[in-house]
């Protein structure tokens, strides 16, 4: 019974998370970090970068990732499945309705205009997800080559999200294996 | 069956890509080779799935399943395109799980966290091109609304819908009532 009340609450949740996903999953990262590591307290900052970055890397829209694995986290298969249908049913209704009034709303200027609003908000939206992630992100100063290496590769070469995981992946071993080496030294 | 081949092909996009602009292609091909939309709908459920809540799979999958099946094709299709969320990711949910303590994972961690930093910078860089500029020019209203919500955001804390609906009221007073053309009224 504990474990119905507590999905529901999960679903409720990610419900209210649905209608806010603006400029894709960075959007739902940023709104989980101020729920579930700032407010609630149910997951550390490191855990939630560890997820986005898990959900990035696999197939598949990253929304959905982020819930399911953040749903299984909190309270297994079930959890996983109730969240990603909490946070898909506000776009699947919203964009039924638009795809059947779709002409009228393409040439709305009200629509228009208010939308020009909530896209300078995204960048911001994001920021304030990226601010956060800071803290947990550079355990060994050689951590900053990476994310400079992995940005450069990102914005210049254009160069797929699954790659950059890759070269993280492998830095981060290599990075750890020279330090603790150099700790058995001392 | 048309539901069973809304699923089969949205389940390809799925499994295929990595989210967000980079479903574009595979979507467009799909769609076309269908005949389930034109090229002009194509680029236009873009914009619409920029524009509305939701990611740019989903949103493309309800449009599609909407437009060719109803409300059940919208379902199929959304279901298709979730198969990774429910299957891979499933599976890497149980082994995080489980191997999360494990050393080797926290290693690679150390190395994957600045690389997720740094695309979520690349994002916000990207994103700050197609929002903030305007046909060549900086566009100053959407420059302004973005700094008021950074202020509000990181400085205030005020959470991310009311910063939302704040940007679009405030859309609506400049796109809409002051840089209008026809609303010139107002002023004189």
């Amino acid at each position: 019974m504990r474990k119905i009340s507590e999905a529901l609450r999960l679903f409720l949740d990610f419900l209210k998370l649905g209608c806010f996903t603006f400029g894709g999953g960075w959007g739902i990262v940023a709104q989980m970090q101020r729920i579930y590591v700032e407010e609630k307290k149910s997951l550390t900052e490191e855990e939630l970068i560890d997820l986005t970055s898990v959900a990035r890397s696999l197939p598949g829209t990253m929304i959905g990732n982020v819930a399911m694995l953040f749903g299984y986290r909190m309270l297994g298969i079930l959890g996983g499945f109730v969240c990603v249908l909490g946070i898909i049913m506000p776009p699947l209704l919203m964009l039924s309705i638009i795809a059947l009034f779709y002409t009228a709303f393409r040439d709305n200027a009200w629509i228009d205009a208010a939308m020009s609003g909530v896209r300078a908000a995204v960048v911001p939206i994001i920021i304030s997800a990226a601010v956060g992630m800071v803290k947990g992100s550079f355990k060994y100063s050689p951590c900053i080559l990476v994310m400079l290496l992995t940005l450069g590769l990102y914005l210049f070469l254009h160069m797929s999200c699954i790659y950059l995981v890759l070269i993280g992946a492998v830095s981060g071993i290599l990075i750890t294996e020279v330090y603790e080496r150099r700790g058995e030294n001392k | 069956m048309i539901y069973f081949r809304l699923f089969w092909s949205f389940l390809k996009i799925g499994f295929t890509s990595f989210g967000g602009l980079s479903m574009i292609p595979l979507i467009s091909s799909e769609m076309l080779s269908h005949n389930w939309m034109t090229a002009g709908e194509v680029s236009d459920i873009v914009a619409i799935a920029e524009m509305t809540p939701g990611p740019l799979g989903l949103n493309c999958a309800t449009f599609a399943g909407m437009r060719t099946a109803g409300f059940l094709g919208a379902l199929a299709a959304n279901l298709g395109v979730l198969m990774p969320s429910f299957t891979l990711c499933l599976i890497a949910a149980v082994f995080f799980a489980r191997f999360k303590e494990a050393r080797l994972i926290q290693n690679v961690m150390i190395g994957v966290r600045p690389a997720c930093l740094a695309m979520v910078i690349g994002v916000c860089l990207t994103l700050s091109c197609t929002n903030y500029i305007e046909s060549g020019g900086i566009s100053v209203p959407a420059v302004v609304i973005g700094v008021l919500d950074a202020v509000l955001l990181l400085i205030f804390r005020i959470s991310i819908p009311k910063v939302i609906m704040l940007s679009a009221v405030l859309g609506l007073v400049v796109y809409g009532v002051v840089l209008n053309p026809q609303c010139h009224f107002f002023f004189l």
